[in-house]
C-alpha cells in the first residue's frame, strides 16, 4: 500500500549536508571491490594448489 | 516551471563534470567533489519516495557506493551524469522496497495538491482532496512515478526521459496517458 505524506517535514540543506560521509562511500567501495577480486583470486589459487598437489602425488 | 540547475548546466560546467568524472575512474577519492555535488538532489528524490527519513540517507549511501564502484563503466552517452545518478537511485529505492527495508511513499504539499486538482480542471476542495489521494494509490507505480516526477517535482520531461530511460517525446506522451488514467480514476471515484 502506498502511503501519501501531506505537508511532511524536510530536512533542511544544512543537516543534510552534515549526513554527508565520504570515508565511509569509499570504505564500501573498497569492500566491494575486493569481494569480486576474491572469487577469481582464489579461484587461481586454488586451481593451481589443486594441479601441484597431483603432480606430487604422480611424481 | 522551475530549472532544476543540477541537470540544466551549461556546456563549460559539463565539460569541466567530464573532466572530473574522468579524474575520479583512476582515482576513487577525486569522486568526492561529484558525491558533495549531487548529495543533497539525490537524498531528496528518495527521501520524498520513502517513509523514514534514515532510511533515506541510507540508501543514498547505496546509491553513491554503486556509481562510485560503477564509474569505470560511465561513458557519456548524452545522458548527463545527474540522470545516470538517479537511475541508480531509483533502481536502488526499487531494491529496498523488494526487500522491505522502506514503504514507497508520495510526499505532498497542500500548494502542489490545490495546482493538481486545477489541471484535472476541478474545484478544490477537502472532498476532491480526499480523491485525489485514493486515485493515486490506484495508479500503476510507472504512471505514478511520470506524475510525481512532472507535476510534484516541476521535472522537465528531458530530465523525466533521462532519468527513466525514455526518449523525451515518449516521456511527454506515457506522462499524458498517466494523467488520462488518473482522470478516471479521480471521476470513477467521484461518482
Amino acid at each position: 500500500m502506498i502511503k501519501i505524506l501531506v505537508n511532511r517535514a524536510i530536512p533542511n540543506s544544512e543537516k543534510i549536508k552534515n549526513r554527508q560521509d565520504f570515508d565511509l562511500i569509499l570504505k564500501k567501495r573498497n569492500q566491494i571491490s575486493s569481494k569480486n577480486i576474491l572469487p577469481w583470486y582464489f579461484g587461481v589459487i586454488g586451481l593451481a594448489s589443486f594441479i601441484v598437489a597431483i603432480m606430487t602425488i604422480l611424481l | 516551471m522551475a530549472v532544476n540547475l543540477l541537470y540544466h548546466q551549461s556546456t563549460f560546467r559539463l565539460e569541466d563534470e567530464m573532466s572530473q568524472i574522468e579524474i575520479a575512474k583512476k582515482d576513487p577519492r577525486q569522486f568526492a567533489p561529484l558525491y558533495k555535488k549531487y548529495h543533497e538532489a539525490i537524498f531528496r528524490y528518495i527521501y520524498k519516495r520513502v517513509d523514514d527519513e534514515e532510511a533515506a540517507y541510507d540508501i543514498t549511501s547505496c546509491v553513491f557506493v554503486k556509481a562510485l564502484a560503477s564509474l569505470p563503466k560511465y561513458e557519456f552517452r548524452g545522458v548527463p551524469f545527474s540522470s545516470w545518478l538517479f537511475r541508480i537511485a531509483k533502481s536502488e529505492l526499487y531494491q529496498s522496497f523488494r526487500d522491505k527495508k522502506a514503504q514507497r511513499t508520495v510526499s505532498l504539499d497542500s500548494v502542489t495538491i490545490v495546482q493538481f486538482i486545477d489541471e484535472l480542471n476541478e474545484d478544490f476542495s477537502e472532498e476532491q482532496r480526499t480523491i485525489l489521494l485514493n486515485s493515486l494509490r490506484l495508479l500503476k507505480e510507472n504512471q505514478l512515478q511520470l506524475i510525481e516526477m512532472r507535476f510534484f517535482e516541476k521535472r522537465s520531461f528531458k530530465e523525466i526521459g533521462d532519468i527513466v530511460g525514455l526518449t523525451e517525446n515518449n516521456a511527454k506522451v506515457k506522462t499524458f496517458r498517466a494523467l488520462v488514467k488518473l482522470k478516471e480514476i479521480f471521476n470513477k471515484s467521484k461518482s
